[in-house]
């Protein structure tokens, strides 16, 4: 028997898909520019059908890519073409809300937001609170660490979990818990990429729901008096829920899209939202207010009741659609800077963009240093794609050049393996595929992502001697 | 480019291989004394700040600077370490990392790891590594340096760590004698209420809960914030036969008996018992003793880990 037959035989009809039409939807994550066909897709619906299908992958040898709502901006769910699918979208259920202890387990299939959505009776919520949150699955997020909007203030995926319990190719179950002694298994695993196991149950901690939320909206004539006026907040002790910015074409595109009365003279825009008990939120957004004044706002605006709060958040939501209209393609960056640095790097971006021809859109986490330009293309004109290719990864060389990383939010996945190979010495990818060697001895788990091969580091590497242009070399390296 | 020290820690380590010794990592042996038949890698004078950034709420310091010291710095620019850490005297950032120990604050504010953002290390080879950086968000790379928080110093010896730092907020404490039990259920009820709060215990007949900024009257008796340093760290004194049990375990689960003090809305349980009492309890006086009590899959993977990073053993384990 071959792959697809023994697992047909182990798993109900309609669990196991390998007709051409059937695998197409399973063809590629939120990276669509990368495609492929699997052999076969797999959906089980338990803890042992996982087990079932990796032993029998195992057996014959089969990569296996893990994938919970296809929703990821990196290519990690990418299939291969020798390879299955393990798609976990069945292992939908919330098994556990525990209200007192602030906890909830779930299945990895569990969407982000029916976790809020369940737990609101009991005033709760799970923070982390991705864009894709509507579509993106728990296991997902566990797999990607996955960020949001609030993250400043409450953290990313790492720093909401608990506990998980994965299960390895050869079909063994571990749980990794907080509690545990020793190596920190579980902070290892939160971003790990489906590289070193399969995630099939998450515990998360829940938060009480904030009384009340307010935003305040500023806009400046430059970027960095928008940067200068975030730092001035943080340096007084605030800690903002949500601290966006927005470049003067993202806020005309948003403007444009949602209506919602940004300011379009302004080039740049700050959107900063304080939550928790209503005399904090009353005393914090007083502060922000006459900081942001002082720093040189030229508007300021503040969300007198949640319809208005919620409006004026509408068009940074849908910044990426809204930029997106302009052009038929466009290319999300996930780079991350220190906000001192914000000024410079857009300085870049604009001179990068004059290079390549390609319009840019940037919108920025400011609390946390993640910027996401927006490149826009169209993929029907020839070279196009790979032209904003380049352009993406000069960004994330400039972001690395000023002591940033490649990607904050997104992870590596396929996209970013060559700006891995600048992020990483050798010695560091080596260890590594050491550590994917202990968790997938066989190397069958998601192979051929997120950590380059030192073999294809050292053609990136020959490429970058052929150029011979160090970029930014008036820069201090840290 | 490696500075003296990293020379120095690789030549040490290296040495130690090729005459078979074993290292053992020590800050200021505030909890763990050095062993009689192994070597040690000073970490005492490898002390300072390296780079603080205050607006951009991170610190890069190095591993033998001591908590006092560094709480100093931060408090200058009214900036603390959200963690909390219990100071046994002395003690280092890099020790209260290797031991990954956090204080009363974490059910509100997370775990030491949470703040890990990047580390620099020499490890079983004598090499040189760097991992994560000094950005609050980077998922490149697996999360080395979180995972690393609570090794003990069995894999590599942590030179520099950048840790995310928080502001300092203005707390009081408040208190209610009630029976332990009751306690452990309002501790959890509160925190799933909007008071900020930010530590919780039960200890000696009352229940303790800090509140920070603004916040509604209480009706509770205001007391003195120094009640954080008696439960962190928690140091009681002992009858010679009495064994002191760190007992881990869900916030809302019943009483113990013998409890001395109830921590992190009832997360943490300080015990007497002649015996093991729960799942995640560890003998105190022996924390630091090697322990063997992982799951066969998760053993191995732990073994598997410290291979790679030292495989030579040249690192005591504990």
């Amino acid at each position: 028997m071959n792959v697809i037959q023994e697992l047909k035989q182990a798993f109900q009809s309609g669990s196991v898909l390998s007709d051409t039409e059937q695998c197409t939807p399973y063809e590629c994550d939120g990276l669509s520019a990368y495609r492929e066909k699997p052999m076969a897709v797999v959906l089980p619906d338990s803890i042992e059908g996982v087990k079932t299908a990796l032993r029998i992958c195992k057996k014959h040898q089969v990569p296996v890519i893990t994938r919970g709502s296809g929703t990821g901006l990196a290519g990690g769910a990418l299939p291969l073409k020798d390879g299955i699918v393990l798609g976990l979208s069945k292992m939908n259920k919330i098994l556990n809300v525990d209200p007192l202890a602030r906890t909830a387990v779930l299945q990895p299939g569990v969407r982000n937001i029916s976790v809020s959505q369940a737990v609101e009776p009991y005033g709760l919520y799970y923070a982390p609170d991705p864009s894709s949150q509507v579509a993106c699955s728990i296991g997902g997020n566990v797999a990607e660490n996955s960020g949001g909007v609030h993250c400043l203030k409450y953290g990313l995926t790492v720093h909401n979990v608990l506990s998980i319990t994965v299960v390895d190719m050869d079909g063994h179950v571990s749980v990794m818990d907080e509690k545990d002694d020793g190596i920190d298994l579980l902070a290892l695993m939160n971003g790990s990429e489906g590289l070193l196991g399969v995630i099939v149950e998450v515990k998360v901690k829940l938060l009480p729901k904030p009384d009340t939320a307010q935003l305040v909206m500023a806009g400046f004539d430059s970027v960095s008096c928008c940067a200068d006026a975030v730092t001035c907040v943080l340096e007084q002790g605030i800690i903002p829920a949500g601290l966006e910015m927005m470049d003067r074409f993202s806020i005309k595109a948003a403007e444009e899209y949602a209506h919602v009365g940004y300011p379009l003279d302004a080039e740049a825009l700050l959107l900063c939202e304080v939550d928790g008990s209503f005399d904090q939120v009353k005393v914090d957004t007083q502060r922000i207010t006459a900081l942001l004044q002082k720093n040189g706002a030229t508007t300021i605006r503040v969300s007198q009741n949640e319809a208005e709060r919620i409006a004026l958040w509408q068009g940074r939501k849908n910044a990426f659609p809204a930029v997106g209209r302009f052009s038929p393609d466009y290319y999300c960056m996930d780079g991350t800077i220190p906000r001192k640095q914000l000024a410079f790097v857009l300085e870049q971006i604009d001179h990068l963009s004059q290079k390549y021809q390609l319009e840019v859109a940037n919108v920025f986490h400011a609390g946390d240093g993640n910027l996401h330009p927006l490149i826009l293309y169209d993929a029907n004109k020839p070279d196009e794609l790979e032209q904003t290719e380049k352009f993406g990864s000069e960004i994330l060389k400039l972001c690395l050049d000023v002591g940033g990383t490649i990607t904050g939010e997104h992870g590596v996945g396929v996209e970013k393996l060559d700006s891995m190979c600048h992020q990483f010495p050798e010695a560091e990818l080596e260890i590594f595929h050491a550590i994917k060697a202990v968790f997938d001895d066989s190397g069958l788990l998601n192979p051929g992502k997120a950590i380059p091969t030192l073999h294809r580091c050292a053609e990136v590497g020959q490429m970058h001697v052929h150029n011979n242009n160090l970029p930014f070399p008036e820069l201090e390296r840290f | 480019m490696t500075d003296q020290f990293t020379q120095h820690l690789s030549e040490q380590i290296q040495q130690a291989i090729s005459e078979k010794r074993q290292l053992q990592v020590a800050g200021s042996q505030s909890k763990v004394p050095l062993a009689l038949d192994v070597e040690e890698v000073s970490m005492r004078d490898h002390a300072g700040i390296v780079a603080y950034e205050p607006s951009e709420l991170v610190v890069t310091v190095k591993a033998g600077t001591k908590l006092t010291d560094l709480s100093a710095a931060l408090a200058e620019r009214n900036q603390m370490l959200a963690f909390e850490p219990p100071n046994y005297g002395d003690s280092t950032i890099g020790g209260t990392y290797g031991c990954a120990l956090t204080g009363p604050s974490r059910p509100f504010r997370g775990v030491l790891r949470d703040f890990v953002l990047g580390t620099k290390m020499v490890d079983g080879r004598g090499q040189a590594l760097t991992f994560g950086g000094q950005m609050i968000k980077n998922v490149a790379g697996y999360d080395v340096s979180r995972m690393m928080a609570g090794s003990k110093g069995s894999m590599a010896v942590i030179t520099e760590l950048s840790l995310k730092v928080m502001p300092l907020v203005e707390e009081v404490t408040y208190c209610i004698e009630m029976p332990e039990d009751d306690a452990i259920q309002l501790m959890n009820k509160m925190a799933g209420t909007t008071l900020p709060l930010s530590a919780c215990a039960y200890f000696e007949g009352r229940f303790f809960y800090r509140v920070f900024g603004e916040h509604p009257k209480q009706n509770a008796t205001p007391c003195d914030n120094q009640i954080w340093l008696t439960v962190n760290p928690f140091q009681p004194k002992l009858d010679d036969n009495q064994t002191l049990w760190r007992v881990d375990t869900e916030g809302p689960a019943p009483s113990i008996p013998n409890t001395l003090a109830v921590g992190m809305c009832g997360q943490r349980r300080w015990v007497i018992s002649d015996t093991e009492p729960a799942l995640y309890a560890t003998q105190w006086q022996s924390y630091f003793a090697p322990r063997d009590r992982d799951p066969a899959p998760v053993a191995k993977i732990k073994k598997g880990l410290k291979n790679v990073f030292d495989p030579h053993h040249v690192f005591t384990t504990l």
